[in-house]
């Protein structure tokens, strides 16, 4: 089993670099805080256009948060895999892939907590901001989305760990993050599955129950 | 991209393979929901009583299922856990849809430790005044949660499950990954077959649209038939 | 009115010319040519853990190619699902991704000249005492998603159950944990899969029968005459030269796990059976 660990270690850590591209353990963290950092305007963007007074923006934006809340994750990735490239007339790897189904994804969901935030913040710090001469961006961006974010931080690190957690699902379009690499490490190894996949969850548990200490242990509570 | 021909996947064989992956994902469902919900309760209650180990117990059972992703729950439950089986539990499991039954373990798992943390606050936001009085009017533990804790939890607790039953059906995608022939899983057999990508995967999306509608309206209808009452 | 209507069709004319913009010119241009590849499949392509790069039959070829062609290889690992779409939306300008050349695939893309042929074969378990084909009616096989694999053994046994995995070496693992009875492959990928049980073989049996019979071939877009001349010419120089040969032998032939003592095709014609 140690000769297994020297023999695949470094793959299962950062994949093929400087070989190829970067895997493993390290493409499943950058993955993971890439994507979270992308959803965040997003669910920006659309908490703005489902609290704003126009109905032309609200309906079509919470008819597009529904469908993508009731679609399941690896469809919104067959999705954007296979006709993202179509529409946007780009080429993208499954990195990107990955990247923009989660940001959607997440986007989504971010969307209600960003709202429940904004609306969160006490109505008379809109009032003042507004009698003082600010105008409605200028509330938002000063004033609002702060102090919503200060709000927002324990559901932010809980995100946090689940795209982590989501990045798994890179696997099945075949991009060589840690459950790829496991896989293709357990086909070689053949008689030690059971220490493989359980090294496998231990690394995910490990990475995510740290996270949420940590966070908990700066003082953002949960 | 040409144009889109529905019928194609909407008639003979791709049908068949369509309408019979929609049937086991409603079944996965189904399964696992039933599994999950017993678990949980029964976790939560661990993580609430007075018995250390108890307590320890629930604690690493949720923390250790939450945190690993359903992928490798199914990776592990269906590649892993069976090797560990004596010879002929593991036939028997083999012989009786081992991809089926794994996914199901690994579903009802991972559900169970969220759906265990919902009942836990729910039980938690029942007045802690609630439960003195019942044990000052004598009832046991289990007593005092069976007949006035749980039933006052239940209005709170609903609609959360709710969302993870939501959550549930949605994570029966991932079992294709472990050869259970669920809707992705034809889904993608479909797609290799017809070369209608859109096609295929649209109809599969509308599928699981229309039961999270379903889903979403029992909870609606929920919260406005048993709304929440302040005591 | 009228102006709308011009700038519309101008607008059609331009988009039009620019769809029928050469992919070869366009590959020159960049100096790169993509290769989308399996990496999963030794030795067509697969990852040699020690230096942790993409090395293969299939991926010698497309280097080649790109040699040939004048631009540098970019080698991409992509799912066997996954290679059509793949190649029709533009990621990869080339699949080398153990691709089976059939007639229902001509519809939707192109072929070079065939690479390689192979055979779809079983390896069964020897305790299932399966010894022929029509045997394996009502059990289980496993093999990948994305392939022929499943769809040519229905029509050899109909009642056959399939369970298929997101990797042929998923599949293989199913079998080797003894959950199905038969796994499906092409020759190649079971005979180096057979050489690498070690001490296991002995529980296990390649059926001599052939499933089907695959032409493997690279994977070209529709509609891009230039792209295909260019392939094709760089292939029959390889075959010319002695060098398809040499790499049959390196990664084939009999210093190798699979051992093939001959090589029995040329790389000469995209004619496929019906």
């Amino acid at each position: 089993m140690s000769e297994s660990l020297a023999t695949y270690g470094l793959y299962f850590l950062i994949g093929q670099y400087p070989n190829g591209p970067l895997g493993g353990l390290a493409l499943t963290i950058l993955l993971g805080a890439s994507a979270l950092v992308l959803a965040m305007p997003v669910g920006i963007l659309l908490a703005l256009a489902r609290i704003s007074d126009w109905r032309v923006v609200r309906w079509p934006v919470t008819g597009m948060i529904y469908i993508v809340r009731g679609t399941p994750l690896l469809m919104v990735v067959f999705w954007a895999y296979f006709f993202l490239p179509a529409v946007t007339g780009k080429k993208t790897g499954q990195f990107t892939t990955m990247l923009i189904a989660l940001a959607i994804f997440n986007g989504a969901y971010l969307a209600e907590v960003v709202r429940a935030g904004i609306q969160g913040v006490p109505r008379g710090q809109t009032e003042a901001a507004r009698s003082l001469g600010l105008n409605y961006g200028q509330t938002l961006r000063r004033i609002v989305v702060p102090q919503a974010l200060r709000n927002m931080l324990p559901s932010l690190v809980n995100q946090f760990v689940t795209t982590l957690k989501e990045t798994s699902l890179g696997y099945i379009i075949g991009l060589q993050e840690v459950a790829f690499i496991a896989s293709q490490v357990n086909s070689q190894v053949i008689v030690h599955p059971v220490a493989i996949y359980t090294a496998l969850a231990l690394t995910f548990f490990v990475l995510c129950f740290g996270l949420a200490r940590l966070a908990g242990w700066l003082g953002v509570r949960t | 991209m040409g144009q889109f021909d529905f019928s194609v996947v909407t008639t003979g064989e791709f049908r068949t393979w369509l309408v019979s992956g929609f049937l086991l994902s409603l079944q996965l469902l189904a399964a696992s929901w039933l599994l999950a919900v017993p678990m949980a309760t029964v976790v939560a209650l661990c993580r609430l009583s007075s018995v250390g180990v108890l307590r320890g117990f629930g604690a690493v059972f949720v923390e250790g299922i939450r945190n690993v992703p359903l992928l490798v729950h199914m990776m592990f439950w269906y590649f892993a856990m069976p090797e560990l089986l004596p010879e002929p539990a593991r036939n028997w499991l083999y012989d009786h849809d081992a991809e089926v039954v794994c996914a199901v373990i690994a579903l009802a798992l991972y559900s169970g430790s969220y759906m265990a943390e919902d009942i836990r606050s729910g039980i938690r936001s029942v007045s802690a005044t609630q439960i003195e009085a019942a044990r000052a009017l004598g009832f046991g533990f289990l007593a005092a949660m069976r007949r006035v804790v749980l039933p006052q939890a239940f209005r709170i607790v609903v609609p959360p499950l709710i969302s993870q039953t939501l959550n549930l059906w949605k994570n029966t995608s991932i079992a294709t990954v472990i050869g259970t022939a669920e809707l992705m899983y034809q889904t993608q057999k479909v797609e290799t077959n017809s070369f209608r990508g859109v096609e295929s995967f649209g109809v599969a999306t509308l599928a699981y649209l229309t039961v999270s509608l379903v889903i979403t309206a029992v909870a609606v209808g929920f919260q406005r038939r048993f709304p929440v009452r302040a005591i | 009115m009228r102006l709308m209507a011009m700038a519309c069709c101008a607008l059609g004319v331009a988009a039009a010319w620019t769809a029928r913009a050469d992919q070869l010119v366009d590959i020159r241009h960049k100096g790169e040519l993509t290769c989308g590849v399996l990496a999963t499949d030794e030795p067509m392509s697969f990852v040699d853990p020690q230096t942790r790069t993409i090395v293969g039959y299939e991926v010698d070829l497309c280097r080649a190619v790109a040699r040939k062609i004048g631009v540098t290889a970019t080698v991409k690992q992509i799912a066997v699902g996954a290679r059509i779409p793949e190649l029709q939306q533009g990621h990869v300008d080339l699949l080398a991704a153990t691709l089976t050349h059939t007639r229902q695939r001509e519809a939707v893309i192109d072929f070079s000249l065939t690479t390689f042929v192979t055979g779809q074969k079983v390896m069964v378990r020897r305790d299932s005492g399966i010894t022929n084909l029509p045997q394996l009616a009502g059990k289980k096989v496993v093999t990948v998603k994305g392939g022929t694999q499943e769809a040519n053994l229905r029509k050899v046994v109909p009642s056959v159950e399939v369970v298929t995995f997101e990797t042929a070496p998923q599949a293989l693992v199913a079998l080797q944990q003894h959950k199905a009875a038969a796994f499906i492959n092409d020759e190649v990928s079971l005979f180096d899969a057979y050489a690498k049980m070690g001490p296991a073989q002995k529980d296990f049996v390649i059926l001599a029968q052939n499933v089907s019979t695959e032409p493997i071939a690279m994977g070209l877009r529709k509609n891009e005459p230039a792209m295909k001349v260019a392939v094709d010419a760089a292939l029959r120089e390889l075959e010319a030269s002695g060098e398809a040969q040499k790499w049959f032998f390196k990664w084939f032939g009999p210093g190798t796990r699979l051992q093939y003592p001959t090589r029995n095709f040329k790389i000469e014609s995209d004619r496929v059976p019906d």
